[in-house]
């Protein structure tokens, strides 16, 4: 209920921001458009995709802090379980050198063994494997903007390298497979 | 009324102790950055983009002619084959008279996140392969890869078996389902294509996060303890500082490689079912038929030995050896145990399945 009522505020928020972002662009882009006649004007148009990227990361921040706060839980729980766990062996130690050793061992063993449990487990990988795909989200937002950014700069954004990346390597791929004909199946680069 | 606080003054004495070598400490120890991590010269033979293949100068008379081609693991770097002079994988093979080669991946940029399997097998390891064969007068070479390098020797042994006198898979990540450590856990549940495409290459950082949950009190805690302890032990320093400067090094793996590797692998299990495909060609390991020698350790917590054996039953060769060790995944390259029983074993087996 409480989950489905935040989501309901989310919504009406990103809702009321889009609107006055929309409106606000729709009352001042023929002003603006008026005095950004160079090559500013660009970033004037485009400012709203920044907006919304923002906007839009609100729903995957809200999923990255809710897989963190489960990440650090369970490592609460699982430290929490370990220490009750070792708390119950340790009055039977004496509390001289000679023992220090052995307690040392008993508590890295249980610690150990607990957190092992814990990351061989299919309940940590699958949050964890969230909590990173969440962050991703995070990370594309984030990228978005950057090229946004480039690109009203008049710059290369990371879509752009990677079209020449991968041009780069396909030409490469060529290169090789036209030297192995010339040479009858054998490369020679570099070699001594 | 006066608490009195029961303290033995010989854990007293300990902490001191611990506490005067955090300080003597710098004095003591070279910085990590000031070690040099190659030990056994080599000269370049040859490279190819950021790859380059070492050939080791030997130390005593060869005793056979086939080379032997180290495919070294995607992670972290070859030093850990050449760590320690009395623990180096190298110079025991080169003191055996093995003629040893062995392929530096080197340092993928964002420029090679387009690189796949296709770019490692039949593009890097056979024009290695190829330069070995020819700078030898050799047709065949012996092959032998280790953890993650395993695997790419496994796809490049059953794609180019014309190529390969032997081939040594140790500790090799085969049967991603079977699997049972921490890594395979969380390579199953990643959602690599995301990840790919978002960020290119595989962070290095992401492999860091993998090796600190892998026992993080024994390896977090408790080995930095005994270095405190162990400071005026010149050679414990030494091999500590060089094994965590190694440890700590890990290049990214250019994106399409990781990006197959995860999913072909470990998420949909093609690999140990013959139904990966590397380069338009379908990876069938029945086509391995050279002699094969499969190394694996029981204590391996980064490749379980359950996930390396299947190679073992599904090739088609018929002189194969599996080998189970009572050590770790790095215990068995490049530890004393290695020295006194894996190499010697490897050294023989290569012998007998060569030209002399």
């Amino acid at each position: 209920m409480q989950a489905s009522d935040s989501k309901k505020a989310q919504q009406y928020y990103k809702h009321v921001s889009l609107f006055w972002t929309d409106l606000l662009y729709l009352m001042m882009s023929k002003p603006y458009a008026l005095a950004a006649a160079g090559p500013m004007r660009k970033f004037g148009t485009n400012m709203k995709k920044l907006t919304t990227e923002l906007i839009d990361s609100n729903d995957d921040l809200v999923e990255f802090n809710s897989k963190l706060t489960e990440y650090y839980k369970q490592l609460t729980d699982t430290w929490a379980e370990a220490q009750k766990q070792f708390s119950k062996k340790i009055p039977e130690i004496p509390n001289d050198a000679e023992h220090l050793e052995a307690s040392k061992r008993i508590w890295i063993d249980i610690f150990e063994n607990y957190f092992t449990t814990l990351f061989d487990s299919p309940k940590f990988a699958e949050n964890f494997g969230k909590l990173v795909a969440s962050e991703l989200e995070l990370a594309k937002h984030w990228n978005s903007m950057i090229s946004e950014l480039l690109d009203n700069a008049n710059l290369p954004t990371k879509d752009d390298i990677n079209e020449i990346y991968k041009e780069l390597h396909s030409l490469k791929k060529r290169i090789v497979r036209i030297e192995k004909d010339v040479n009858h199946g054998t490369v020679k680069r570099n070699g001594k | 009324m006066v608490n009195e606080l029961k303290v033995d003054p010989k854990l007293v004495e300990e902490f001191l102790n611990i506490n005067k070598n955090i300080f003597e400490a710098p004095k003591l120890v070279r910085a990590p950055d000031e070690i040099n991590m190659d030990m056994t010269p080599y000269d370049v033979a040859y490279s190819e983009d950021k790859v380059r293949l070492l050939h080791f100068r030997p130390t005593t008379e060869r005793q056979i002619k086939t080379p032997l081609v180290i495919v070294y693991a995607l992670i972290n770097r070859y030093h850990i084959l050449d760590i320690h002079p009395q623990k180096s994988w190298v110079r025991n093979l080169l003191n055996q008279g093995v003629d040893v080669y062995l392929v530096d991946w080197g340092t993928p940029t964002n420029a090679d996140r387009y690189l796949g399997f296709d770019d490692y097998v039949n593009g890097y390891i056979d024009n290695c392969v190829d330069f070995v064969s020819k700078e030898t007068g050799e047709e065949k070479v012996s092959i032998q890869g280790y953890c993650t390098g395993g695997t790419l020797a496994t796809v490049y042994a059953a794609l180019h078996p014309n190529r390969l006198r032997t081939l040594t898979l140790t500790a090799p990540v085969i049967d991603g389902q079977k699997d049972t450590t921490v890594v395979g856990n969380l390579a199953k549940h990643i959602d690599v294509d995301k990840l790919v495409d978002t960020i290119g290459n595989m962070p290095p950082e992401f492999m860091y996060f993998v090796f600190s949950v892998l026992k993080p009190f024994e390896q977090g805690l408790e080995k930095y303890v005994n270095f405190f302890k162990n400071i005026h032990d010149n050679d414990y320093v030494e091999n500590f500082i060089r094994v965590e400067k190694w440890l700590s090094d890990t290049p990214p793996i250019p994106g399409e490689l990781f990006r197959q590797w995860i999913k072909d692998v470990y998420q949909e299990n093609l690999l140990i079912q013959s139904k990966m495909y590397v380069g338009g060609k379908q990876v069938s390991l029945k086509n391995i038929n050279m002699p094969l020698f499969t190394q694996v350790a029981v204590a391996d917590h980064l490749v379980s030995p359950e996930s390396s054996m299947p190679i073992h039953y599904a090739v088609s060769s018929e002189d194969k050896s599996l080998q189970i060790y009572t050590t770790g995944h790095v215990g068995m390259i490049a530890s004393s145990f290695s020295q006194k029983r894996v190499l010697p074993e490897f050294g023989q087996w290569l012998k007998e399945r060569s030209n002399k």
